[in-house]
């Protein structure tokens, strides 16, 4: 609803949401996958060190969002960081 | 008898037009001016006791002294019913009709009816207040919808007065509140669905029980040539915010927004930041605020240059989402967008809970 109102403003917006579905059906346009709810930009079951570098994938997904041109409604899925 | 109270403004009441908008808070005996409309409507079962006026300005300019006054008013004349409007395409008439209606539905304890069309403002405010006692029901955009109007403002003023059972928006032609109700039907749920997904397979036209918000197409903003030379920032509807909320945000339905400071901040320290959200498990939130807010991720991108230097917006912008109304949202979204234009922001980053 909000990230809306800034598309319309002019603004480019990567939302960044675990959910992604919701937000296709309200129809943000350029969607990052997010980890969960409670936590889209990371996960606390992982080690600091691969949270981290998961988190900078998630950011780096969204500023290639931001570049990529879209007609609608588009997800971004950071690739996966979890190494294991 | 149906004892009814009629509000409307000085324009209607035969007062005055913009000249006279004013003029404070008046009672007339009986009906007065062009709301006279609606007593020729009513028939035998009910009667207008009395019309109460405000000005188009002096209501919205001492909306406390005039709601005072109204309620003074009322108390006296103990009717069974409000009516209000009808307000056509006049915002500030429609506003205060919706505030009139939600005032006195909430103090007194009685229905209340207005009429106004669907774009007036009047109907934001309206579905923003979603109160169980307040109707209204739309009309066409000008007065040359007046006897239309005034003719289903009536018949549904002498049925809500009556006690009668009023059905839901679809059925009823009011404009929908957004009120979920319990109904009883003869068959089940289950029944009801594969029902509705034949239709759907074969083409058929379907209602939807639970009709979802309609939601606008904005257009996609066009892309950033290079996200490195702009001016980011981030927005967060997960509700991080400094330890203690010093704005006192609720956990929910927050109706304003803000931004703080992260200039100086290579990361956001746990004990220092908390989440203040009724719609989730905050609990990984307040152990490592960049879950909602990765402070720590953009200076890593920002030290590699793939967020060129000083080009993140030195505070980032929050609003606690749970249970937003649309309308607020929409409302706060403006705000926020005109205030990163202002501050020269090109592209967002946005964290959604």
């Amino acid at each position: 609803m909000i990230s809306k109102e800034l598309e319309k403003a002019g603004l480019p917006v990567a939302l960044i949401s675990a959910m992604f579905p919701v937000a296709q059906q309200v129809r943000a346009n350029r969607i990052v996958k997010g980890v969960s709810i409670p936590h889209p930009c990371g996960d606390p079951t992982l080690s600091k060190e691969l949270d981290a570098r998961l988190r900078r994938e998630i950011i780096q997904t969204a500023l290639r969002a931001l570049e990529a041109e879209v007609t609608g409604p588009t997800v971004f899925s950071p690739a996966a960081a979890m190494g294991g | 008898m149906i004892k009814i109270v009629h509000v409307v403004n000085q324009f209607f009441a035969g007062l005055g037009g913009e000249e006279k908008a004013g003029l404070p808070v008046g009672v007339i005996e009986g009906s007065a001016g062009a709301a006279r409309a609606l007593e020729i409507k009513l028939g035998a079962e009910a009667k207008i006791v009395s019309t109460i006026y405000v000005g188009d300005n002096y209501f919205h300019e001492h909306k406390d002294d005039a709601v005072r006054a109204m309620l003074e008013a009322m108390r006296a004349v103990e009717p069974q019913i409000l009516v209000a409007g009808p307000a056509f395409n006049s915002g500030r008439y429609g506003m205060t009709c919706v505030e009139v209606c939600n005032s006195i539905a909430n103090e007194l304890a009685i229905p209340c009816v207005t009429a106004m069309h669907e774009e007036n403002p009047g109907v934001d405010a309206y579905r923003e207040f979603a109160n169980i006692r307040v109707y209204c029901l739309p009309t066409a955009e000008t007065t040359a919808g007046m006897t239309d109007a005034m003719t289903r403002l009536a018949l549904f003023a002498v049925r809500l007065a009556g006690g009668e059972d009023i059905a839901s928006a679809r059925q009823e032609g009011y404009i929908g509140r957004g009120i979920r109700r319990i109904e009883k039907t003869e068959r089940s749920g289950a029944a009801r669905a594969v029902e509705m997904l034949l239709k759907k397979i074969h083409d058929e036209p379907f209602a939807s029980e639970l009709p979802m918000e309609v939601w606008d197409d904005a257009p996609p903003a066009p892309p950033l040539a290079q996200a490195k030379d702009c001016n980011l920032a981030v927005v967060t509807t997960s509700g991080v915010v400094p330890w203690g909320n010093p704005d006192k945000f609720k956990t929910y339905r927050n109706t304003y927004w803000r931004k703080y400071n992260i200039a100086e901040l290579k990361a956001l320290e746990p004990g220092k930041w908390e989440a203040v959200h009724g719609g989730y498990n905050v609990a990984y939130m307040n152990q490592n605020p960049h879950y909602g807010v990765p402070l720590d991720a953009l200076r890593a991108l920002e030290a590699e240059g793939a967020i060129g230097p000083g080009k993140l917006y030195p505070a980032y912008y929050v609003i606690p989402g749970n249970q937003g109304s649309p309308t607020v949202m929409r409302r706060m979204g403006q705000g926020i967008a005109a205030d990163l234009k202002n501050e020269g922001v090109e592209g967002v980053l946005f964290v959604a809970t």
